[in-house]
């Protein structure tokens, strides 16, 4: 279809996309495809105005269910993908989304230069502890000893605990969220879309079919809202640890986030002042100057 | 043609390099042609390295295997390069107290070798001086062994140490003691350059190919470099970084080739142009990403600086082994250009036209190099600017345009060349997904055969349109550039850095009324084979001159049109095709005919 002009400010239906869903029943795909198009519309952004980028993954089939400019990749390797577009153009609001199979296991390098660099781009971790797409194997994030398909013993691997090495990182952004809780994730969609640096939001969701662990039931008794409850945003150590211990309760809701660090691109020296972004930039450019060094 | 050549061996970290590069710049200020070749290990300190330079008053751009002047920073040159001296010529050293075998002695004789022995240390000492300043005592030698005046060497001493005037008044010490030693060694002749042509040479840049493809990238309107350093792919990220203040580039040292790949992907997508260069084993892993831009139809130029594999193979020396990884690597087909540079001038003339070909057919280029071009020392005319015009294809960015834009448009598989419209992530238009799924034309995952089959075509259409565009190869005949087709005894065909070396050897008196042709491939895929079944046609023999084992162009002509090549020249030991070597190589297949 092409665009209509518009005048007022962005609406759900502007991301109604045609296609038919292919998530199983019950799925937590189908809450945070809602909350990420809930955040996108009452942040004011038109679907022309950002760009979504999938990874490959159960996940990552939301490339075509919703419009908007996105882009749907290889397995593992989103986060590069995404922030070379952010830094090309950095006014464009750039959310990249990946499963925990791929962003703990072929990705993972990615993700933790991702943290460091503090590229200003948004990454939505569709956390289900497994490999869905291809039929159930075990992730780095699924708990030890269940049965999985390539493992009818029970995984024999530690289970990465995924909170406590994020926050190793001192990343600038942490959020926990629930696909149950949609109100809850569009909020935090909407605040790590105004953050300042790189803002790592960590959505558990149920997965019906091959997680039997951390069920929608179980997610739903256990995730608690700690913003409602006061939580100190600004202590990296309390944010750990309230993170990482999940035993009794899973807290969520933004954990941390400090916005006095500077992102890649406000550190790049021969970025400082310009108005223009690399998009505007592509000319042939004279570098009569540059040839004096080698005469 | 008279060419001399000199070369200076040592440790690594002795000062090889910045005698070479003073010895270069003095001779190129001076009115010469200098072509710099470097031989170094994989380490940083020790070994055993060379700077060689060969030298002429007309164009110079090959490396001899035998020299004129040998400089040993220590015995290793004594004992490894002494047989690498022409007859009558000079060898020059510092080990004090050296003694030659019987042997060696009666060789140095039979051959007319004249040795040197530089009292470095006591020198060094008297002038109360650093080690380091040895260099600058090296290079006054060899250039008044050049028959170079002082003053030259004083005027380039001042540019490089003027803002240090304690340090200046030493080395122009340095520099008198150099002629001085010379003085008590009338005796042994100079070694005698050609004549100037300083109008020629004496503006000329001396740049490596690195310099000369960055400067290339930034004129071609790249305004993002990520990369990952890998031999002999660094030395262009390091000057990419080093100039960044100056160009106002985004940099970004990855944390492996994928993630560069990635980076420059995403970029490109954006509608920046972005780069990333790498070397065989880097490419290997960005092959995925390569094969992504296919489906997606991104635009992107990745860089293959090649050196000897397979594994890491020998990391700091040179090869053009990886032709057919830049043809074939990459799962499934999808439409892809290759093009290889072959020195100084393409490095640079080249990189606008990947940019251009990239966004006009909106999918990978890959640029061939390799260590031989990237780092050797060239002079080279300054470039022709008006040459390159911005070419963006069917991208749309104006408003009115944009309105009218349907997301289907994007892979309409029903465009003749193959080619849809592409327009910008930000723009004001129907949106769609830049889809690595098999899509339908707005991008949707479609997994039907009959959608698979029409996307499929439209893609490879793209490579029969690219084909099409593309130049045939460049022929030479007698070292220059021809417009006809002529009968020749022999065609040598080959690609990269195989010009350089076979044009010297073509122009040299030996085989310059020969009738040698020499066919250059620059683009290598799609590959245009119409001018050379002609030729091959008329030529009683033909023969490749390649840096690899496996004849790989000789091979890919015989794929694409049939003709078997079945003459070659090959060299796969690291080392470049030497001038003098090819030279014989090839006077050895013209009395077959």
């Amino acid at each position: 279809m092409s665009i209509k002009l518009q005048t007022s400010g962005p609406s759900m239906k502007d991301y109604h996309c045609e296609n038919k869903c292919t998530w199983c029943d019950g799925c937590g795909d189908y809450g945070i495809w809602t909350a990420v198009k809930r955040a996108l519309v009452e942040s004011g952004i038109h679907p022309y105005e950002a760009l979504l980028c999938y990874d490959v993954g159960c996940n990552s089939n939301m490339s075509d269910k919703l419009l908007g400019y996105r882009f749907h990749g290889l397995h593992g390797r989103v986060l590069p993908f995404a922030a070379g577009a952010k830094l090309a153009n950095p006014k464009i609001p750039v959310m990249a989304f990946g499963g925990d199979g791929a962003s703990f296991s072929e990705g993972i390098g990615h993700f933790v230069h991702t943290v460091r660099s503090n590229y200003p781009i948004i990454f939505v971790l569709h956390n289900n502890a497994n490999y869905g797409l291809t039929t159930g194997q075990a992730s780095s994030l699924t708990w030890q000893g269940q049965k999985m398909n390539t493992a009818p013993n029970g995984m024999p691997e530690q289970t990465l605990n995924s909170m406590d090495f994020v926050f190793s990182l001192e990343p600038t952004f942490v959020a926990r969220g629930f696909s149950g809780n949609i109100k809850q994730l569009a909020q935090i969609f909407k605040a790590a879309l105004k953050h300042r640096g790189f803002a790592f939001v960590d959505v558990l969701q149920a997965c019906p079919t091959y997680n039997k662990f951390a069920t929608h039931d179980y997610l739903l008794e256990k995730c608690v809202d700690v913003n409602a409850e006061g939580h100190d945003t600004s202590n990296l150590a309390l944010a750990r640890q309230a993170a990482i211990d999940v035993s009794k309760r899973i807290a969520t809701g933004i954990l941390y986030q400090r916005e006095d660090i500077p992102h890649f691109y406000e550190r790049l020296v021969p970025r400082q002042g310009l108005k223009t972004a690399a998009v505007d930039e592509v000319k042939i450019h004279d570098i009569t100057k540059m040839m004096g060094r080698f005469v | 043609m008279k060419r001399i050549s000199l070369k200076i061996t040592g440790a690594q970290g002795q000062g090889v390099n910045s005698v070479g590069e003073m010895c270069a710049k003095g001779l190129k200020r001076a009115g010469y042609c200098v072509f710099g070749y470097r031989e170094y290990m994989s380490l940083i300190k020790g070994g055993h390295s060379s700077y060689q330079l060969d030298v002429s008053n007309d164009k110079v751009e090959s490396t001899e295997q035998l020299v004129d002047i040998l400089v040993c920073f220590n015995h290793h040159g004594l004992e490894k390069n002494v047989q690498e001296v022409k007859p009558g010529g000079v060898v020059l050293h510092q080990t004090p107290d050296w003694q030659w075998s019987a042997q060696q002695l009666k060789d140095l004789r039979k051959r007319r070798i004249t040795v040197l022995e530089l009292p470095t240390d006591s020198i060094v000492t008297k002038l109360k001086a650093k080690p380091i300043i040895a260099n600058v005592l090296i290079t006054s030698v060899v250039w008044s062994l050049l028959g170079q005046k002082e003053e030259a060497l004083k005027a380039l001493v001042q540019e490089q140490f003027g803002h240090k005037k304690d340090l200046l008044e030493l080395n122009y010490r340095c520099v008198e003691e150099g002629f001085a030693f010379r003085a008590t060694h009338m005796a042994v002749a100079s070694v005698m350059l050609p004549a100037a042509d300083k109008k020629r040479w004496k503006d000329a840049l001396l740049v490596t190919g690195s310099h000369a493809m960055g400067l290339g990238l930034v004129h071609a309107g790249v305004r993002f470099y990520a990369g990952y350093p890998m031999t002999p792919s660094s030395p262009l990220l390091t000057f990419i970084a080093e100039i960044q203040n100056e160009t106002g580039m985004i940099i970004k040292q990855a944390e492996d080739e994928i993630t560069a790949a990635q980076i420059v992907s995403g970029a490109m997508h954006m509608g920046t142009r972005a780069v990333t260069a790498t070397s065989g084993g880097g490419f290997d892993l960005m092959t995925e990403t390569v094969s992504m831009n296919g489906i997606i139809e991104n635009p992107s130029v990745i860089i293959l600086a090649q050196r000897p594999g397979p594994g890491t193979g020998l990391p700091t020396w040179t090869a053009q082994g990886d032709l057919f990884l830049a043809i074939f690597g990459g799962h499934g087909e999808f439409a892809r250009c290759v093009m290889s540079v072959a020195d100084a001038q393409d490095s640079f003339d080249l990189m606008p036209e990947a940019f251009n070909l990239a966004e006009e057919f909106q999918t990978p280029v890959i640029v061939l190099t390799d260590k031989q071009i990237a780092e050797a020392l060239w002079t080279q005319q300054p470039w022709n600017q008006k040459k390159a015009k911005l070419r963006r294809g069917k991208l749309v960015t104006e408003a009115r345009q944009l309105a009218k834009l349907k997301s289907a448009d994007r892979y309409d598989p029903t465009v003749k060349d193959g080619v849809s419209s592409r327009w910008l992530p930000g723009s004001k238009a129907a949106t769609y997904v830049a889809q690595a799924d098999e899509h339908s034309a707005d991008g949707s995952v479609d997994e039907t055969d009959e959608n698979a089959r029409l996307q499929m075509e439209k893609r490879m259409r793209k490579q029969v349109a690219l084909r099409k565009q593309l130049p045939e190869p460049e022929l030479f005949v007698g070292g220059k550039a021809a417009w006809l087709t002529p009968s020749l005894d022999l065609l040598l065909v080959g690609w990269g850095s195989s010009k350089s070396v076979v044009l010297d050897a073509l122009s040299s008196p030996d085989l310059k009324g020969k009738r040698v042709g020499y066919l250059h491939y620059s683009y290598l895929w799609p590959l245009k084979t119409e001018l050379f079944g002609k030729l091959a046609k008329k030529s009683k023999r033909v023969a490749v001159v390649e840096g690899n084992n496996m004849a790989q162009l000789a091979q890919l002509i015989r794929m694409e049109c049939g003709i078997r090549i079945d003459a070659s020249i090959l060299k796969y030991d690291g080392r470049p095709f030497f001038y003098d070597e090819l030279k014989q190589e090839i006077l050895n297949l013209l009395p077959k005919i």
